[in-house]
């Protein structure tokens, strides 16, 4: 089981004064798969993945990244919020290649590459519009494909589409998944919404505050390639009145 | 003079102010230079006519009430005053501007610095914001003596009074610019491993622009004013304002209003040199595409989408 993990946590704590953000967890993540994190406010999945990008030190525990000890270290993995964090001084183009700008000198190869992914999905009249000139989702478009070009085989998306219309993010879930299949990465989702952690993932951790922990791993058992119809499946519905009573049960 | 709490990357600026030219930010890309003469009549002509207008209306006061000349001249007077009197006007002039320029300089790169340190280490803050505070509350009159004594009759003492009048609202909003930077972005910045430079230059510092700027323009206002104050305090017999006071002992009301109108004259110009190096340095403020860029790799032919497969 543990033979193609890319990602392990091996029991790790996190304690801020008198709460227990994350109790020890133990985790591993198979290369290539995509994993949804649901769960209410507070039950730690925030504080999992700033232990996992390495913005936290967990007070236990460690943090293994394709064999390698990366507890508290920065520098691993691609990571993407609900705020698209685009700098409005830069154009689409540099703000893609933004991670590369932040660590070394940028190269030629950089910024082609960054125009490739852009004209390949659908941004390429715009690589040289700033920012303010983006509708929401194109922002949020520009965010992934800045951690993309990271090349970091692990990417945590914090609620990327949490502040998108419906609409909106119907298509953005369907083009993540394109995108996903394209490139082969592994995914760490996190979301509020149950519908989406279904309808993306591979398997769905749900998690619970006070102490927060995860209380239940599922492993999901539609198929791919997946669209609308997908959300009317009954195994779809059975799931998620599974998920939807652990989180329910639990919190209210 | 309060800091100016300029939150930074708000994504669609609206404020405008003088000369700022093809404000098109977050409309549609198209066009954009299809208003570019309008915009530039619209945000140079007015001020222009302002200008007019209140010439206008001071001439019309002095006529109107018949004021006599050595009260207050009309314009035309006040101008001819100046410019009869132009070849030794100019070299105080150049004079009055080299103060003004250098003690800008080093009061907006000592107001920088401050804003620096005093947002990355708080007890620096703390120990700091106190002796700032108070710098600014003695009143510069009665500084002036103490620094030509130290000093002596140079262009140094100027440059002084100037600089402790401009680093104060740059360091203020450097500081308000640093210490309102999105935390998330720094983060980001972490989580791709930035060293801690690279993060400053990259975000910290263009995330702070806007309230650098609006720092750097109030020093720009207040700049000549210290010159002026400088040049009565110490000066050794040829300053503009000396000669000022030379005009006003001789009854000549005309040239001491000249005189007035190239001081304001310099503070106006180096206020819109600020303005216009923002307006340069900061084009996502105003425009929604940028400019095609003058140092850059040509952009390789794209591979049309779809035809790679």
């Amino acid at each position: 089981m543990i033979d193609n993990a890319l990602l392990e946590l091996r029991d790790v704590g996190k304690v801020f004064g008198d709460t227990v953000a994350l109790s020890p967890t133990t985790l591993n993540i198979k290369e290539g798969s995509f994993v949804a994190i649901v769960g209410p406010s507070g039950c730690g999945k925030s504080t999992l993945f700033n232990v996992i990008a390495g913005l936290l030190t967990p007070d236990s525990g460690d943090v293994v990244l394709a064999d390698q000890r990366v507890t508290g270290a920065t520098g691993h993995v691609g990571y993407m919020l609900q705020k698209d964090l685009l700098v409005p001084w830069r154009t689409v183009e540099d703000n893609i290649t933004m991670a590369a700008r932040l660590t070394r000198r940028v190269t030629a190869n950089d910024r082609s590459e960054a125009r490739r992914i852009a004209t390949q999905y659908g941004l390429g009249d715009f690589l040289r519009h700033y920012p303010s000139a983006l509708s929401g989702g194109m922002r949020q478009r520009v965010a992934f494909m800045r951690t993309l070009v990271t090349h970091q085989q692990l990417l945590l998306l914090d609620e990327p589409f949490g502040a998108l219309d419906a609409q909106t993010r119907l298509e953005m879930q369907q083009w993540l998944l394109q995108v996903w299949r394209d490139t082969g990465r592994t995914v760490l989702f996190i979301t509020h919404d149950v519908d989406e952690s279904i309808f993306l993932s591979d398997r769905i951790l749900v998690m619970s505050p006070r102490p927060g922990r995860i209380v239940a791993d599922f492993e999901n058992p539609l198929g791919r390639p997946r669209d609308i119809s997908t959300l009317t499946d009954p195994d779809f519905n059975e799931l998620k009145s599974r998920i939807m009573g652990l989180l329910h049960g639990k919190t209210q | 003079m309060s800091a100016r709490s300029n939150p930074p990357s708000r994504p669609r600026p609206t404020k405008r102010f003088l000369f700022q030219v093809g404000s098109d930010a977050g409309r549609a890309p198209t066009g954009a230079k299809r208003g570019i003469g309008r915009t530039v009549a619209r945000n140079v002509g007015i001020p222009v006519l302002s200008l007019v207008l209140l010439m206008v209306l001071w001439q019309g006061i002095v006529v109107g009430f018949h004021i006599a000349p050595y009260i207050a001249p009309r314009p035309l007077q006040a101008f001819q005053a100046i410019t009869g009197d132009w070849s030794t006007l100019w070299p105080l002039v150049l004079g009055t501007i080299r103060e003004t320029v250098y003690g800008f300089a080093v009061g907006a790169l000592l107001g920088l610095f401050l804003g620096v340190i005093m947002a990355r280490v708080p007890f620096l803050q703390r120990m700091l914001y106190p002796v700032l505070v108070l710098s600014q509350a003695v009143p510069i009159i009665a500084l002036a003596a103490p620094l030509v004594l130290i000093l002596g009759f140079s262009v140094t003492p100027k440059v002084v009074i100037v600089a402790w009048i401009v680093f104060f609202p740059v360091t203020v909003n450097v500081l308000d610019g640093l210490s309102h930077v999105d935390q998330d972005l720094m983060n980001l910045a972490k989580v791709y491993g930035a060293p801690r430079w690279r993060a400053f230059l990259q975000i910290e510092i263009p995330a702070s622009a806007t309230s650098i700027f609006s720092g750097l323009k109030i020093g720009a206002t207040y700049a000549v004013t210290g010159a002026i104050i400088g040049e009565l305090a110490a000066s050794d017999g040829s300053s503009l304002a000396l000669y000022q006071e030379h005009a006003n002992s001789n009854l000549n009301t005309a040239a001491v209003y000249g005189t007035t109108m190239l001081m304001t004259a310099i503070g106006i110009s180096w206020f819109l040199l600020v303005v216009g190096t923002e307006v340069l340095l900061t084009p996502w403020q105003r425009r929604s595409v940028a400019r095609k860029p003058l140092f850059r790799h040509r952009q390789s032919a794209l591979t049309p989408v779809g035809a790679e497969n």
